[in-house]
C-alpha cells in the first residue's frame, strides 16, 4: 500500500499557524469554517505521512539546503508518526466538539491553533535546539490558554507553570549548551553517532542530568508535578484545553523521555531510576486523585498516575513493555481525553464542580454519560476496552511477583479512584433544566467513547498497524483477566465505601496543601542532584 | 588565588546559572524569584555563547577567510534564546501584576494562603 501523495513535513507544522494566522482578519464564521477545513487537510495530511513511515521508510526532510547534520531537520519515523496523527486527529475532534461554545472568540482559536503547530513540530523535530525554541512557544501559549477565563485564581496557576516551565527550560538550555560543546552539533542522530566515541563517558553526565530533569518537569514526574494539576485542572481553563494539555501535551513529554533515551543510548542508562520513578508517580498520583473533591481535579491528578504508567512501560526493558507503553500514550489520550471533554460539559450543566453534588449524569444526559462511562471503563482497564490491552502489555514485561504485585496496586488505585468519579453517573439527576446541546458534543463523545472500545477488541492489530509489532492480546481477554478485573473493582468498592469516605477530613487536609515555588524549585535541584549522583554512580 | 586566574567565562556562566537557582530556591518575594529565574537563563546562553569560543577568531561575515571565522551557531541560536527568555520574563511579570493586585502580597508563602480565601 503506497500513500497517494507525500505532503512535506514542514506543511504539517506550519499549516495551522499560518492558517490562524491569515484568517485573523475574517469574520468569526468565516475564521471557524477556515479553521475547521485545514483541521481535515490536516488530519489527511497526518493520515498519508502516516501512512507513507508505516508502509514505507522513514522521511527526513532538510531544511532550506543545508547539508546533513547543519540543517534544521524535521523527522517522520515509526515514534513520531502516529502521534502526530494523534495530535490532529485529537484537535479535530476538540475543535468540533466545542464549535458552540461561548469561549470560543477569534484570540483562543488563534492560540489554539499555535499550540498545535508546536506540538506537531516539537513530535517531528530532529534538532535539539529546535525542540527548545517549539517547548518555549508552547509554554507560552498554554499559559495565555489556562487563565483564558480568568477565573478565580487561574492568573496564579498559570504563574507557577509558567516559571517552573521556565527553570526547566533554563536546564534543557544549559544542557544543550554542554553537548554542543562535546559533540558540536545539534541534530539528535549526528549526537547519537558522535556520544559513543567519547573516551570518557563521564563526561556526558553534566548535560544528561539537565536535560533528563527538565523532561520529567514537561513529563510530570514524581516530585515535579506539582504544575501539572494546577494547569490541567485549572477552573478557568476551557475543557478543550484541559483534554489537549492532559491528552497530548503532556505525552510530548514522554515522547522526549524515549528520544533522548535513544540519543544517550550505549553511553548512558538510566532505566532502573526512571522505571522507579515511574512507580512512585503512579502511586502518588492515584493517591492524591482519592483525596480530591473537584471533579477537574480528580482527573489532572489521574493523568500523573498514566503518565507514570507509561514510563513504568517504557523503562521495563521488554520489547512487549515498551510498545505497550507507547500504546498507553494513545489510550490515554483517548479517554483522558474524552474524560476531561465531557466533565466540562457536566460542569456547565450542573453549575458546580464539586463529585458530591452531581448525580444522575447518565440520566439527564445520555451521550455524555456513554462518553464517560466508556472513558471510565477504559481507564480503569475493563476488559474489551483499550486500557486493558496496554495494560496487559506492560504487564507481560514484568518478571516476578514484585512487579505484578506493584501493578495490581496501581490498577487497584485506578479503579478506586475512577469508582469515586463514576458515582456522578448514577442516581437522580439535580439539575432542573433539561439539557439542549448541539449534536457535535453527543457525536465527538460518542466516537471517542468507541475508539476506547475498539482498541480493546481489536488490541494486537491496532498495535501492529500503529507501530509495527505483532503481539497477540487474546490473554486480555481471558478468564484469569475478567476475574482479576472483577476482584480489583470488588475491592475498590469496598475499600472505598469502608475506607475513604470515613476519613474525609484527613482528605480535605490533604487536599488543602500545597508546595510554595520555592519547595517546588526545592524538589528539582534535588531531582537533579538525584539523576547526576545516580548516573556518576553507574557509568 | 591561583584557580581564579584559570577560569573561564563559560565556568563563570554556569556559576551564575547555580546563583540564580538558589535565589529561585531561597526567595520568598515574587519579584525577586523571577529574576532569580531570568538570571539562570542569562547563564545558561553565556555559557552557549561560550560554546567553541575561539581566541582571536574573525567575525563571521563574507569578506574574512573561512578557516579564521568563529563559530556562527552559538550566536545565531543565543539571538533566538535571548527573545523568548525576554518574553517569557515580560508575561512572568504581567502576570505578577495581576496577583500583586488581587492578592495584595508579593510573597509567594503569603499568596497561597490567601488563595483559599
Amino acid at each position: 500500500m503506497t500513500p497517494i501523495f507525500r505532503v512535506p513535513l514542514h506543511f504539517l507544522v506550519l499549516i495551522p499557524v499560518a492558517a490562524g494566522a491569515a484568517g485573523f482578519l475574517l469574520p468569526k464564521r468565516k475564521y471557524h469554517f477556515l479553521l475547521f477545513l485545514v483541521n481535515v487537510v490536516m488530519v489527511v495530511f497526518a493520515v498519508s505521512t502516516f501512512a507513507a513511515v508505516r508502509w514505507g521508510a522513514d522521511i527526513t526532510q532538510l531544511m532550506a539546503g543545508w547539508p546533513q547534520w547543519i540543517a534544521i531537520k524535521l523527522v517522520a519515523d515509526r515514534y513520531s508518526a502516529p502521534l502526530v496523527l494523534l495530535t490532529t486527529v485529537f484537535f479535530a475532534g476538540t475543535f468540533l466538539f466545542s464549535t458552540r461554545a461561548d469561549y470560543l472568540d477569534k484570540t483562543f482559536l488563534f492560540l489554539f491553533t499555535m499550540l498545535e503547530s508546536a506540538l506537531i513540530g516539537m513530535f517531528l523535530s530532529g534538532d535539539l535546539f529546535n525542540v527548545y525554541v517549539l517547548i518555549e512557544l508552547g509554554m507560552l501559549v498554554i499559559a495565555i490558554l489556562i487563565m483564558y477565563k480568568q477565573e478565580k485564581q487561574s492568573v496564579y496557576d498559570a504563574m507557577l507553570y509558567l516559571m517552573m516551565n521556565f527553570i526547566a527550560m533554563a536546564f534543557f538550555l544549559l544542557g544543550i549548551g554542554y553537548l554542543y560543546r562535546i559533540t558540536g552539533v545539534l541534530d539528535l542522530a549526528a549526537m547519537h553517532q558522535r556520544l559513543p566515541l567519547l573516551e570518557n563517558p563521564r563526561a556526558v553526565i553534566v548535560p544528561y542530568a539537565m536535560i533528563m530533569t527538565a523532561i520529567a518537569v514537561k513529563a510530570a514526574l514524581f516530585p515535579l508535578f506539582s504544575w501539572l494539576p494546577r494547569a490541567h485542572g485549572a477552573p478557568s481553563a476551557p475543557a478543550i484545553v484541559s483534554a489537549v494539555l492532559s491528552g497530548v501535551q503532556v505525552k510530548a513529554g514522554v515522547y522526549l523521555l524515549v528520544r533522548m533515551s535513544q540519543v544517550f543510548e550505549g553511553v548512558i542508562d538510566a532505566a532502573p531510576f526512571f522505571l522507579a520513578v515511574g512507580f512512585i508517580t503512579s502511586i502518588v498520583g492515584f493517591l492524591l486523585a482519592i483525596a480530591q473533591s473537584d471533579i477537574k481535579l480528580i482527573l489532572a491528578y489521574h493523568t500523573i498516575s498514566q503518565v507514570g504508567l507509561i514510563v513504568v512501560g517504557l523503562h521495563l526493558g521488554s520489547d512487549v513493555a515498551f510498545w505497550g507503553g507507547m500504546y498507553h500514550i494513545i489510550n490515554h489520550a483517548l479517554f483522558k481525553g474524552l474524560l476531561f471533554l465531557t466533565a466540562g460539559i457536566i460542569i456547565e450543566e450542573y453549575g458546580t464542580r464539586s463529585y458530591a453534588e452531581i448525580r444522575g449524569v447518565l440520566r439527564h444526559m445520555p451521550a455524555i454519560g456513554i462518553g464517560t462511562l466508556a472513558g471510565v471503563l477504559g481507564i480503569t482497564g475493563a476488559p474489551f476496552f483499550n486500557g486493558s490491552i496496554s495494560k496487559y502489555f506492560i504487564q507481560q514485561g514484568l518478571e516476578g511477583d514484585l512487579g505484578g504485585i506493584g501493578l495490581f496496586v496501581i490498577n487497584l488505585g485506578t479503579t478506586l479512584s475512577f469508582v469515586k468519579y463514576s458515582l456522578i453517573l448514577f442516581g437522580k439527576p439535580n439539575a432542573a433544566r433539561p439539557p439542549s446541546r448541539d449534536p457535535w458534543v453527543a457525536t465527538v463523545s460518542v466516537v471517542f467513547g468507541l475508539a476506547c472500545l475498539a482498541g480493546g477488541l481489536f488490541g494486537g492489530p491496532t498495535v501492529a498497524l500503529v507501530y509495527g509489532p505483532q503481539y497477540s492480546a487474546v490473554g486480555a481477554l481471558g478468564t484469569e483477566k475478567v476475574l482479576t478485573f472483577l476482584l480489583t473493582l470488588a475491592i475498590a468498592v469496598a475499600a472505598y465505601f469502608l475506607i475513604v469516605r470515613r476519613i474525609g477530613s484527613f482528605l480535605s487536609t490533604i487536599r488543602r496543601f500545597k508546595f510554595s515555588f520555592n519547595q517546588i524549585t526545592v524538589f528539582l535541584t534535588l531531582f537533579f542532584v538525584g539523576l547526576l549522583g545516580y548516573t556518576w554512580w553507574f557509568t | 588565588m591561583a584557580f581564579i586566574e584559570q577560569l573561564r567565562i563559560a565556568d563563570l556562566a554556569v556559576g551564575i546559572f547555580f546563583l540564580g537557582l538558589y535565589g529561585a530556591m531561597s526567595q520568598r518575594s515574587i519579584v525577586k524569584t523571577i529574576m532569580s529565574v531570568g538570571i539562570m537563563d542569562i547563564g545558561a546562553i553565556t555559557f552557549f555563547m561560550m560554546a567553541n569560543h575561539q581566541a582571536n577568531a574573525l567575525p563571521p561575515i563574507a569578506p574574512n577567510p573561512a578557516e579564521q571565522m568563529a563559530d556562527p551557531v552559538p550566536q545565531a541560536l543565543m539571538i533566538t534564546a535571548i527573545v523568548i527568555g525576554v518574553s517569557v520574563i515580560a508575561m512572568c511579570l504581567a502576570m505578577y501584576m495581576r496577583v500583586a493586585y488581587r492578592y495584595g502580597t508579593a510573597d509567594w508563602n503569603i499568596l497561597i494562603r490567601r488563595l483559599d480565601q
